[in-house]
């Protein structure tokens, strides 16, 4: 227990019926459930082409399966949390591993982080330049150090004690993120020359934001949440956002909630973002969607910063929103859902 | 009311291995950390200038983990972290791994005002350190004698006592409230003994080992690390006073004593809340501490 056990308990009894209810009668089994994003952003249905959508749409799929079918077989969240990141950061159209957007100097600089609602334990990695699974490396940071976040260099010699297989930094670029940082430089030169900066290309806005991120609620009943991330395009190096840092845009605790965020990372790391959603469905006992809503339309928004979180918690409920124009999301679980989306009240 | 309070790490204090001469250095060290941001208050400035000033100092002095004098890694080099928030804008800036740069808190503060960032980490840091005409120091400018017996005696095994000379744990920190009633805090360290290159603490993590809102609180923490990251140590403060309606000292009492220790984890807490009440408390051996407020407390401590 690493909270104070009394409001801890109300809290469950009061906002968690149906966990209440299956502790009761053990034949109806826990839920288990799984909830994606691909990030939050400038997602125009009049700029994406049919085709573009339908590969956006199968990439969210994938990685939903497959985490899910870790939970089927009764696998842990924090395994299903990880395979689904790891499918996304091995796609290129999202902004995390191969295809990760590409900082000033034209390198992919890559963060992730992971955490177990289960202890809490946690483990993070920022800045790394030569690893192909970011996530793989922040659980590795989990399981095998004594610490939570390691960065940059020390990462890499970390990843190369426990054997994983360094990649070239040529690996992570993909030809559209190259056009994308070109675009952002231009428009950023001309801003700096005083001309109309009429073209913040969208493409680099919305990839801007893009994050890869999973929670997930296991069989067991422990909650997990993993996030992975390029950062921003032509972003300054070292920069380093919310998406490794426990609190601001990833965190999980079994005794209030899951969440992985996305959007603009300053924002997220201010106001502590996720776990302040957490803190509130525990404290305020407002529940996930009211804790959600609060965060994101309320606090976030009057801070003046954009983006979306997905949450979920104990008992299977599952919060998506965001203040941008779109997200990239996805959820299923063993009531029988299993969507995905990307616009505002969107139908799946 | 306003008010200020620093600390200059928690851990095992041994009173025997501390000689009232050495005790004497590192009271003169907080005191005049603790009056310099004192001063300013005084003079009507603001809560942010008076943290950093304090933990500048504190930087400065070899005495404490953080600046010159901090704790080295296990290749022997200084590798310095160091966070500042501006409770009145929800501000904050943040740096990590930088191993040239003589006052972190200076750079941490400019990455708050100049950049878009809150966080910038290793060489990027630097870069944005130049960039912003700082002129670098070599890594040895950090590099005390001390400092590297401790890291010989660590490697070599042998346990060494926590935060007089050696102080794995030591960070030093301070948190304030000006006369306008806005609160701010600092953290700043060289983090643990002998630790592996790039591992960060929770000092330079808003929220962890660093957060400040106005009418709420301000806290800066010291102790194990990774315990304070994933508890989020200094905003659950915050979040248990402003959505449970805790005291202060009830909030940070909870946090050290019953979440903290629960996990394995000890550590120290300063805080202050929006009307000026200062809170610091401990679960190791010992803290070094100071506190002074326009009520006239004004108090160094360490056991």
């Amino acid at each position: 227990m690493s909270r104070p056990k009394l409001p801890a308990l109300t809290c469950l009894l009061l906002l968690c019926p149906t966990l209440g209810a299956a502790a009761t009668t053990p034949s109806a089994p826990r839920p288990i459930v799984l909830v994606i994003h691909g990030g939050a952003g400038v997602i125009d249905p009049s700029k994406m082409s049919p085709a573009k959508e339908a590969s956006y749409r199968q990439g969210l799929l994938a990685a939903l399966d497959a985490g899910y079918e870790v939970l089927e077989r009764d696998g842990t969240s924090l395994d299903a949390v990880t395979a689904a990141v790891r499918i996304m950061e091995d796609d290129p159209q999202f902004n995390a591993g191969r295809g990760a957007v590409l900082n000033h100097e034209g390198d992919a600089e890559l963060d992730a982080a992971i955490m177990d609602g289960n202890g809490p334990h946690a483990g993070a990695v920022a800045g790394v330049r030569h690893v192909k699974n970011p996530i793989e490396l922040a659980r590795l940071v989990m399981e095998k150090s004594p610490h939570v976040l390691l960065v940059a260099g020390g990462a890499e010699e970390f990843a190369l004690e426990q054997g994983v297989v360094l990649v070239p930094r040529s690996y992570f670029r993909v030809e559209s993120r190259v056009r994308e940082l070109e675009e952002e430089q231009r428009a950023a030169d001309a801003e700096r020359k005083g001309a109309p900066s009429t073209a913040v290309p969208a493409a680099a806005a919305a990839n801007s934001m893009g994050t890869v991120g999973a929670v997930a609620l296991d069989r067991a009943g422990n909650l997990a949440a993993a996030t992975s991330t390029g950062g921003l395009t032509n972003k300054m190096q070292g920069r380093v956002g919310d998406s490794p840092l426990i609190g601001a845009g990833t965190y999980a605790n079994n005794e209030s909630c899951a969440v992985s965020g996305t959007g603009q990372g300053e924002y997220y790391i201010r106001g502590v973002i996720a776990y302040d959603i957490c803190a509130l469905v525990l404290y305020r006992r407002l529940s996930l969607e009211r804790a959600v809503h609060e965060v994101i339309h309320e606090k976030l928004q009057r801070a003046g910063g954009e983006g979306g979180v997905i949450a979920l918690d104990p008992a299977g409920n599952i919060a998506m929103d965001f203040n941008s124009i779109g997200m990239f999301r996805g959820a299923r679980d063993s009531r029988g859902r299993r969507e995905v989306a990307m616009y505002r009240n969107a139908k799946p | 009311m306003y008010a200020i309070a620093i600390h200059g790490g928690a851990g095992a204090v041994p009173r025997a291995t501390l000689s009232a001469e050495r005790e004497r250095t590192y009271c003169s060290g907080l005191q005049a950390a603790l009056d310099s941001g004192y001063a300013l208050l005084e003079r009507g400035g603001s809560s942010l200038d008076a943290v950093a000033a304090a933990v500048r100092i504190l930087e400065d002095d070899p005495s404490f983990n953080a600046g010159h004098g901090a704790a080295l890694t296990r290749d022997g080099a200084a590798e310095l972290d160091a966070a500042v928030m501006d409770g009145r804008q929800m501000r904050a800036g943040a740096v990590a791994s930088v191993r040239h740069v003589r006052n972190p808190i200076d750079l941490a503060r400019r990455v708050m005002e100049k950049s878009r960032h809150v966080l910038l980490v290793g060489a990027g840091a630097e870069e944005f350190a130049l960039e912003e005409k700082f002129v670098l120091v070599p890594n040895h400018y950090f590099r005390t004698a001390e400092r590297l017996e401790q890291l010989q005696s660590e490697q070599r095994g042998e346990r060494v006592s926590d935060l007089v000379p050696p102080a794995p744990q030591g960070t030093v920190g301070a948190v304030a409230r000006d006369q306008h009633g806005n609160l701010a805090a600092a953290t700043s360290t060289g983090g643990m003994t002998n630790k592996r290159p790039g591992r960060v603490g929770d000092s330079p993590i808003i929220g962890a080992g660093t957060y400040a809102k106005n009418g709420v609180c301000a806290v800066s923490a010291t102790g194990h690390g990774e315990y304070f990251i994933r508890t989020v140590a200094a905003h659950h403060v915050c979040a248990a006073v402003e959505y449970r309606g805790l005291s202060l000292e009830q909030a940070v009492h909870e946090m050290l004593h019953q979440i903290l220790r629960s996990l394995g984890g000890d550590g120290g807490l300063i805080a202050v809340d929006a009307h000026g009440r200062i809170v610091m408390q401990f679960s190791t051996e010992g803290m070094f501490r100071g506190a002074r407020d326009s009520d006239g407390r004004r108090e160094i401590a360490i056991y």
